[in-house]
């Protein structure tokens, strides 16, 4: 019994060891700049983003890849577009990387994150909100052809 | 009433053919912006994405339908066919009888009775009230009970870690992917797929895409002009990918 | 005066270790196998965008047929109430649970997450046959718990036998559920049938049978277990039984496939010309799973252990291959998108008759969780009194007490 008391100490030293629990309490810096450093606030008042964002995001993500609501206040990737930083060069720089705007709060509170297994680290590709229009030059083309064709046919006939 | 202008034959046919023209795609232009939905609202079962594409039109060697889905999806592959997705692929297909050749793009035929739905254990795989079939990879396992129930093989199995995806399709390692009609386009009102939009600017018009119950949606008119067949009919999956010329 | 009663597995401290960490060592390996197929992706497996399921699934759903099959013993003691198989119940039992863990165990970690099983187990889709089956997986784990304490504790005894026939019901759905999982795949031209269920439940008794034998005679090896000649002429029997059943139904499920126009060109494929698949089939799953024992059993006039022994051997050997061909090579025939149309060339493999071949991962991923089974049987036979053995009565009292 005396051992096995000791040799829980043992395990709980171990766990709460400065390598493991290393946050300092100092605000880590935040390299490079992003849209959210000049806002004056985020979509929600800052103590509730803080405390409740997963909720928020939880409850966006089933309403968006079920029922297809993209609107954009607790969008994932809208986060991603105000919260991620750009280095000198104006390169966004991934958000889940050390010191950047997830992984700071979350290595603090040891709670993983997997988003970034298949979401974007940075806003890339095509904006989803980019207007594409269809070319339609080659179908008009195509019109104007054919009514050539059509109005030499009936002067002909004529 | 001035007169100074004449006006020919030739230019009032022409006029009036132009208008008439104009009246037939004006629906066309200005379709997608009525029918797109508002962002805050959801998707409705009245609204009914399909595809027709047309064999006889699909060009042979021409892979743009291909490329626009890799690109507008962020499918880089690893050089590893055997394991690299694909949502979209060109076949070359013989006729038994006449060993006529011909090419067709393959994708996820989007069935009303899905049986990749059917089968998942987790209802990740899943059809969107508008006809989309799309697997949500929140809750995707990764038992690919899907793939070995697709007629079709339209999945693909995500064998590796992916870093360079695009915003507007998150994939990643240990989930199914396959081909969801560019949902996040038509959700923010684009009404047209990456591989539809390509194969209109090849000038090869094979593929069409639209809302069913749009009546001048262009997969409605296309559907209108050539008889559509569903591939596999037998199994009465009622896919809202349809072929004609096959 | 003779006397049945249940002790632990007597057995050298030094021989225990020796075994636990023999199969502890294949378990680490399988883990750490499964591991790093987990981070590195499926890549590394012999298994594609063509061949979704391999090896790993092989084993898993051997282990899981086996399972359920093992329990024929306790079910034969409890539902047809035959005395003579009742000291051997609670080992069947404990196999029955040793085997479907471990079978579970493989597919979870082959799963593409695996690190979502809690999604798996809270998140379920009614229409599907696998979230069936894991109801049907759980329910059948706890059940056995059940049954098997029914069965060591005296003050509950009275339950023993509703327990073993409720555990004999669901264990016939069990294995119902498992050959609907490739029955209820429409697509696919080897599979789609409902044979399949019945066919699966016959390979189950059959696996069952033999995996008990051998399991019972590697005990007997080391300690002298309730294990009479009739017992054994009956295990005989039931094998025999079992190998004409499994052969009919294998008939069967051909012949239909042959009616179904179809599923002609599969047939062809597997019976004739499908290469490796046409070998493991005929002298795989044919010969030497169900012939050459059936030659075996018929031949030995003297029905003696070694001829029962040999067979089991062989049957087993076939029980895998047999697998090989309803899950490998049913996936390797390439689907028949169109019907009137060949298709000459695809990016994506559509044409052709596609090869697998398993990394050492799933290999380790396999073995590690045969090697779990097996440790499970080992950990509850050295600390329960799961083995029956007859001692002369004066004698019973001081082994009881040497015993506790």
């Amino acid at each position: 019994m005396y051992q096995l008391a000791i040799r829980l100490l043992l395990v709980i030293v171990f766990i709460i060891s400065p390598d493991i629990y290393s946050h300092d309490g100092i605000n880590h810096s935040i390299k490079g700049k992003s849209k959210a450093d000049d806002a004056a606030q985020c979509v929600e008042p800052t103590e509730l983003m803080q405390k409740e964002h997963f909720v928020f995001l939880y409850h966006q993500r089933d309403k968006t890849v079920i029922n297809g609501v993209r609107t954009k206040n607790h969008s994932f990737a809208n986060c991603i577009d105000c919260h991620v930083s750009y280095d000198e060069v104006g390169e966004p720089i991934p958000i889940n990387s050390e010191g950047q705007f997830c992984q700071t709060c979350h290595v603090q509170t040891a709670v993983n994150i997997d988003c970034f297994s298949c979401h974007a680290s940075v806003p890339r590709g095509r904006k989803p909100e980019a207007h594409i229009s269809l070319n339609y030059n080659h179908l008009e083309d195509q019109v104007s052809q054919e009514i050539e064709k059509l109005v030499s046919y009936v002067e002909g006939v004529k | 009433m001035s007169t100074d202008i004449k006006l020919t034959r030739r230019g009032f046919i022409v006029k009036s053919i132009s208008v008439l023209s104009t009246v037939y795609f004006i629906p066309d232009l200005f379709a997608p912006a009525q029918a797109a939905k508002p962002l805050h609202e959801e998707v409705k079962s009245d609204t009914k994405w399909a595809m027709s594409i047309d064999v006889d039109k699909c060009a042979s060697g021409c892979t743009a339908c291909v490329d626009a889905c890799v690109e507008e999806n962020g499918l880089y592959g690893f050089d590893r066919p055997e394991t690299d997705s694909q949502w979209i692929r060109k076949l070359t297909i013989k006729d038994i009888k006449t060993d006529k050749v011909k090419v067709v793009p393959m994708l996820c035929q989007h069935c009303e009775n899905p049986p990749c739905c059917d089968v998942c254990p987790t209802g990740a795989s899943f059809r969107r009230v508008d006809g989309i079939v799309m697997v949500n990879q929140h809750t995707c396992i990764g038992c690919r009970y899907c793939m070995m129930a697709c007629p079709f093989k339209a999945r693909s199995f995500v064998h590796e870690n992916l870093t360079e995806q695009v915003t507007t399709a998150p994939r990643g390692k240990g989930c199914v992917e396959s081909c969801n009609f560019c949902v996040n386009r038509i959700d923010h009102g684009i009404p047209t797929t990456a591989c539809e939009e390509a194969c209109m600017k090849e000038g090869h018009k094979a593929i069409s895409f639209g809302d069913l119950s749009d009546p001048n949606s262009r997969v409605n008119k296309a559907l209108k002009i050539k008889q559509n067949r569903r591939l596999r009919a037998d199994l009465s999956l009622k896919q809202r990918v349809t072929y004609s010329n096959i | 005066m003779e006397k049945i009663i249940f002790r632990k597995f007597q057995i050298e401290s030094k021989t225990f270790w020796m075994m636990f960490f023999g199969l502890g060592f294949f378990i680490l390996v399988g883990y750490l196998c499964s591991h790093y197929m987990e981070t590195e992706g499926h890549y590394v497996t012999g298994m594609n965008n063509q061949i979704v399921w391999g090896l790993p699934h092989i084993f898993a759903v051997l282990l899981i047929v086996i399972a359920s099959g093992v329990l024929n013993i306790a079910s034969i003691s409890s539902v047809f109430d035959k005395k003579l198989y009742k000291p051997l119940a609670p080992l069947s039992a404990l196999l029955a649970m040793a085997f479907l863990i471990s079978g579970l165990a493989i597919l979870v970690l082959d799963l593409g997450r695996p690190d979502r099983l809690i999604v798996a187990m809270t998140t379920y889709n009614f229409k599907s046959i696998f979230a069936w089956n894991i109801f049907l997986y759980s329910g059948f784990a706890g059940i056995l718990a059940i049954y098997i304490w029914t069965m060591l504790d005296r003050n509950v005894k009275k339950f023993s036998r509703p327990a073993g026939v409720f555990a004999f019901t669901w264990r016939i759905v069990l294995t119902t559920g498992t050959g609907s999982i490739f029955g209820f795949l429409i697509s696919r031209e080897a599979y789609g049938t409902a044979i399949l269920a019945p066919l699966f439940i016959i390979m189950s008794l059959l696996y069952g049978t033999v995996v008990y034998f051998l399991i019972v005679k590697a005990i007997n090896y080391f300690q002298k277990t309730l294990f009479s000649e009739e017992i054994l002429q009956n295990l005989r029997k039931l094998t025999l039984l079992f190998l004409f059943a499994n052969l009919y139904f294998l008939i069967l499920y051909h012949v239909t496939n042959l009616y179904i126009s179809k599923h002609l060109d599969f047939e062809k494929f597997i019976l004739l010309d499908g290469g490796i698949y046409t070998i493991a089939f005929w002298v795989g799953q044919v010969v030497i799973g169900l012939l050459l024992p059936l030659f075996i059993l018929f031949r030995d006039e003297n029905k003696s252990e070694s001829s029962l022994m040999s067979a089991t051997l062989l049957i087993l050997v076939g029980s895998f291959l047999a697998m090989y061909v309803i899950i490998i090579a049913g996936q390797a025939y390439p689907l028949k998108i169109f019907t009137n149309y060949e298709i000459l060339e695809s990016s994506f493999y559509d044409n052709v008759i596609h090869t697998y071949i398993p990394t050492i991962w799933e290999l380790g991923l396999g073995l590690g969780g045969v090697a779990l089974s097996l440790i499970i049987v080992l950990i509850g036979i050295a600390n329960l009194d799961f083995l029956p053995t007859i001692i002369k009565s004066p004698e019973a009292k001081k082994v009881a007490e040497s015993d506790s």
